[in-house]
């Protein structure tokens, strides 16, 4: 066992050792706490950011966006009704998914699904999300092919929605 | 009900499943108050996982894994009365001017967290939280059948699903009891956690000071500059995690509880109730995702190594077996979800390593990446060398842990994230601008609270040619204690 530090050795610092002792706690102090007062003032200033008119701005039109098309995509699918996201373009999957993937009942395999939902990406007009609606496809019992688009909510303009920060 | 509302019983749920378990084993502390939510976020955790392992409901097994760990407190108390709740040593304090300390440091710091989230004013989610985070809670409450269909199909393109679930049960439990199923919701639930977690990590700070006031000639002066350091932590926080802080991401919240882990569990004197809040820390940061889990398994082992120091290896059972005990049940706790997901074939939870790309340039990469985030670094080295090269005995004196440990700790988790982006398949490009903002919050952090400790630690030093013989003795004893400690992993010790 090392005896680092014992009491002994504690009582034998000298006069210079006070001094170094205090003259560096002086500096770690001052220049630690003048560190972390300007950097809590950076930060500050960085969560103000969030206040900007335009953050503001831009957090709202996301979240219209996507509270739209999760009112379209409910309009669509019945509950209990199995659902596959449907589409080649990988960011409009995305879409989908961050849109309404918590609730919709995922199917498995994908060819049994009730209900495959896609995105129509158009020009803005009435009944659209910035430009965009759900659609579903289902099969009809005769074997018919049924296409519908999704209603209940409509946001104006075009998209795509303003990018959040990832 | 309001978003405020609903969140307020989200948390009050979340905290009533982990108040019992806290209290026990911390103690009654002002720490205690932000770690109750955290150790209901564990809980909730386990139930999830729970759920996915075995079926059965969230809620149901949320319920029974709160249950259980009381009745499990209450047996304990049966079996060993003098425990109590204000089982434990001490707080490190003892007068009135202590316990005032304690109000207002905890009040101050509360105050200084629910300022911080002022940017949940504006209702931001992020890309990962709307896609992944605050989309899971849906998953969880599907039921077991179609959770396992969500995990597995290849058709949904989502291979971070696989990731942890601490952050997605959490908000799936404050969904499921207030019947509120929205974004908004998550958010407000993520950032009231992430809150607890820095108010937890800020805190150890103020018990720093507290520990220094007590063999202090004027004690109101560590007092005061560990309760203004914790709360300049909390908005240097703010600032570091922002806009992540309010957007519902978890990178916040692994990164503040790691932070806190490492306060609690290798910066603070080593005691039972400051161990046990590293525990709930770390297993927060361990459950929320992975470059947390891989932190959190190093956080595990450092801390178990402290506990056991060289007098544990020496043969002193008392101090080997408590911390192996503790150690493998964390580990057991955090790899049962990466465990399971290898088991079902979860999507996403095969490792995407790849040696076959260029390690050097990705090293470059990795480095330049990330260097624009940690600055702080070129400040805290030489304040942490001068420190540890002249103010040894006014740090033993606070009871603060060697610093060799917290810098191992900080080492630790930038390895393990850089190690990630170096060896991965993805375009090292894209992904270092994409994230490494948000994966240095760990390094970023852990370096401000070493700078805050130091700070603290060095004001004890203009205080300290006071301190009586009892306190030098006192001093002694800690020194012998902590540098057997920091020789059990073989470190260069401060010894002359």
């Amino acid at each position: 066992m090392t005896h680092v530090g014992s009491p002994a050795e504690t009582h034998r610092r000298g006069p210079v050792r006070t001094v170094l002792v205090t003259v560096v706690s002086t500096l770690v102090a001052v220049v630690g706490l003048v560190a972390l007062g300007g950097q809590a003032v950076r930060g500050t200033r960085t969560v103000d950011v969030q206040l900007a008119h335009r953050t503001v701005h831009d957090a709202s039109v996301d979240d219209a966006f996507y509270a739209c098309i999760d009112t379209q995509a409910h309009s669509l699918v019945r509950p209990g009704q199995t659902v596959t996201l449907g589409g080649t373009n990988l960011a409009d999957v995305v879409t989908m998914i961050k849109g309404f993937g918590s609730w919709v009942t995922v199917a498995d395999p994908a060819s049994s699904a009730d209900v495959v939902l896609t995105l129509h990406d158009g020009s803005a007009g009435p009944g659209t999300c910035l430009g965009t609606t759900v659609v579903a496809t289902t099969h009809g019992p005769d074997g018919r092919t049924v296409v519908r688009v999704g209603t209940g909510a409509q946001v104006p303009g075009q998209g795509p929605p303003p990018a959040p920060p990832l | 009900m309001s978003t405020v509302v609903a969140t307020v019983a989200g948390i009050c749920a979340l905290g009533a499943a982990g108040l019992l378990p806290v209290l026990a084993t911390v103690g009654l502390r002002w720490y205690s108050v932000p770690l109750a939510p955290l150790a209901g976020a564990v809980a909730a955790s386990l139930a999830a996982t729970a759920s996915l392992t075995f079926g059965g409901s969230l809620l149901d097994w949320l319920l029974g894994i709160a249950a259980a760990a009381a009745a499990g407190v209450c047996a304990l108390l049966v079996v060993r009365p003098e425990l109590g709740l204000r089982g434990g040593p001490p707080g490190p304090g003892r007068g009135a001017l202590d316990r005032v300390a304690g109000i207002v440091g905890f009040l101050l710091v509360v105050m200084a967290c629910a300022w911080s989230l002022r940017g949940l004013r504006t209702p931001t989610v992020g890309f990962d939280a709307r896609s992944l985070w605050l989309m899971r809670p849906g998953w969880f409450l599907h039921g077991h059948t179609q959770l396992l269909v969500d995990m597995r199909t290849r058709d949904l393109v989502l291979t971070q699903s696989s990731y942890p679930p601490l952050l997605s049960a959490s908000v799936a439990v404050a969904w499921k009891i207030t019947g509120i199923h929205t974004a908004r919701l998550g958010v407000t639930m993520v950032a009231l956690l992430d809150a607890c977690a820095l108010a937890a990590a800020a805190l150890a700070v103020v018990q720093v000071g507290r520990a220094a006031a007590a063999r202090a000639s004027r004690a109101w002066l560590p007092l005061a500059v560990g309760i203004a350091a914790a709360v300049l932590l909390v908005l240097v926080a703010a600032g570091v995690t922002e806009p992540f802080l309010t957007n519902g991401y978890a990178d916040p919240l692994w990164s503040l509880a790691a932070v806190g882990a490492v306060a609690y569990g290798l910066q603070m004197r080593s005691d039972p109730s400051s161990r046990a809040a590293a525990v709930v820390l770390v297993l927060v940061a361990g459950m929320t995702k992975n470059e947390g889990f891989v932190t959190a398994v190093a956080l595990v082992a450092l801390v178990a190594a402290r506990s056991i120091g060289m007098a544990g290896l020496r043969g002193a059972r008392d101090r080997l077996v408590a911390p192996l005990v503790v150690a493998v049940c964390e580990l057991a706790a955090l790899a049962w979800w990466p465990v399971l997901m290898k088991a079902i074939h979860a999507r996403g939870a095969t490792s995407t390593f790849s040696a076959s790309q260029d390690l050097a340039h990705r090293t470059d990469a990795v480095v330049h990446g990330f260097s624009p985030y940690l600055h702080v670094l070129v400040l805290a080295v030489p304040l942490a060398l001068l420190g540890g090269l002249v103010l040894r005995d006014v740090r033993r004196r606070a009871e603060v842990g060697n610093d060799l440990w917290a810098w191992l700790a900080l080492v630790t988790g930038l390895v393990a994230v850089a190690s990630a982006l170096v060896t991965g398949s993805g375009a090292i490009g894209p992904w270092l601008l994409s994230t490494a903002h948000r994966i240095t919050e760990y390094p970023t952090l852990e370096t401000w609270w070493i700078v805050g400790v130091w700070t603290v630690v060095a004001v004890a030093g203009l205080t300290g040619s006071g301190a009586d013989d009892r306190s030098l003795r006192h001093a002694g004893e800690a020194a012998v204690v902590e540098e057997d400690g920091v020789g059990a992993v073989g470190l260069v010790g401060s010894s002359r």
